[in-house]
């Protein structure tokens, strides 16, 4: 099979379209209505629906900030390990929120007449990006762990708190640190990866970033090509 | 210019151009269904950024970034047909061809190997087919005219190939 007769195939399929009458406008009708139609009834994008589901994640999450800082105000330093404790949860959060807020500023700005590569590449990052966010708020773990601590519980010794809380502290302290190096892209094959990242929406992050390499490796070909030119 | 003269005018475009919309929803999408669906989603997106059409550019250039970027993110989707307006409402109907056209069975065939290829692979041998040159392939795809030129050479290569094997499979003769 040459060329040509590849060629001559697609074109058989344009006369086919025609001869069938799918292009003619009395079966395949696009007029005024539609777009009228198109305005009101459709007026969701996949992009826009993402971008709601953001910003629904932002509304929760600056709610959950103002509970927190409020907690943080209405307790200033009375335990100080309530406070630092509900601090830092305070600043894990907020930094988690302005990551999505981030995303909704490149949801605005992705546009669909930009080159396939540039704008499925955008598109690729904006899903993968949610990883980043997921790494921040594992580290705020071992918090969770020390804000009912109490001084007396260090000073006198408790056995309970060096037996038990402490340990407990210390290894979700060692956890949080491993997940947020470990949850990387790089390790998306390993098992512990696919047990935690196994949902829904982990499968389309992992998804997203198997494309940001097949774009990659899709334009990486050129930068060999020119090398070699 | 005002709303319904922009509605006009975008018409008048779509009317024209109806063909990219055609031959892309049938390369990324096999069942009616999600043809019409995405057919929507094309001219929705293509509405909503007619604002960013260079017109000292080719209509056409501009219509196949948008169509296939958002074709390429709808075959992707894992959500389809969710949002469809009735085709009654909308005036898209996107039937199966017939198969009396196809005596040969080359026209479902290619299809078939079309489809079996990477989302940005098929977008490529869709251009070269549509008679585009490598320049205009390597602006709308976003990668050198060489590289353009390369993809397409072993794109339609393996094409060859698979539509050879399968008629020495079908035929028993090359």
């Amino acid at each position: 099979m040459e060329d040509h007769e590849l060629k001559n195939i697609w074109q058989a399929y344009n006369r086919q379209l025609e001869e069938a009458r799918i292009l003619n406008m009395q079966t395949w009708v696009v007029h005024m209505q539609t777009v009228e139609y198109l305005q009101l009834h459709k007026a969701q994008s996949r992009l826009q629906s993402l971008g709601r589901f953001k910003t629904g994640i932002v509304v929760l999450g600056i709610v959950w900030c103002l509970f927190l800082g409020v907690l943080v105000w209405g307790n200033w330093f009375k335990n100080p390990y309530f406070t630092i404790s509900v601090g830092m949860l305070l600043l894990f959060n907020l930094l988690a929120v302005i990551l999505y807020i981030y995303h909704i500023v490149l949801i605005r700005r992705i546009s669909y007449s930009e080159s396939v590569t540039g704008t499925q590449q955008q598109l690729a990052k904006l899903q993968a990006s949610t990883l980043k966010a997921i790494r921040i708020l594992w580290l705020q773990m071992p918090f969770y762990c020390t804000w009912f601590w109490h001084s007396s519980w260090i000073d006198y010794g408790s056995a309970r708190f060096w037996l038990i809380t402490f340990p407990i502290t210390l290894f979700f302290t060692v956890l949080a640190i491993w997940l947020y190096k470990q949850i990387d892209y790089k390790n998306r094959h390993k098992k512990w990866f696919r047990l935690l990242m196994g949902g829904k929406e982990w499968t389309t992050v992992v998804k997203a970033m198997d494309y940001l390499d097949e774009i990659n490796r899709f334009k990486q070909e050129e930068q060999v090509h020119l090398q070699n030119g | 210019m005002d709303n319904s003269t922009a509605q006009h005018d975008f018409v008048q475009l779509m009317a024209a151009n109806k063909g990219i919309l055609l031959k892309i929803c049938n390369a990324y999408c096999t069942s009616k269904a999600d043809r019409e669906d995405l057919a929507q989603e094309i001219i929705f997106t293509l509405w909503k950024a007619n604002s960013t059409y260079n017109p000292d550019y080719k209509f056409s250039t501009w219509m196949y970034r948008v169509a296939l970027n958002v074709a390429i993110s709808y075959y992707r989707s894992t959500k389809k047909t969710r949002n469809t307006i009735p085709f009654t409402e909308m005036h898209i109907d996107l039937p199966d061809l017939p198969a009396e056209a196809d005596a040969g069975g080359g026209i479902a065939l290619l299809h078939r190997h079309i489809a079996a290829l990477p989302e940005l692979d098929r977008a490529l041998i869709i251009l070269y087919f549509e008679e585009k040159t490598y320049r205009e392939i390597a602006d709308i795809i976003g990668i050198t005219e060489t590289n353009a030129a390369t993809k397409i050479s072993r794109i339609k290569e393996k094409l060859k190939q698979q539509m050879r094997n399968t008629q020495t499979k079908a035929y028993g003769r090359p």
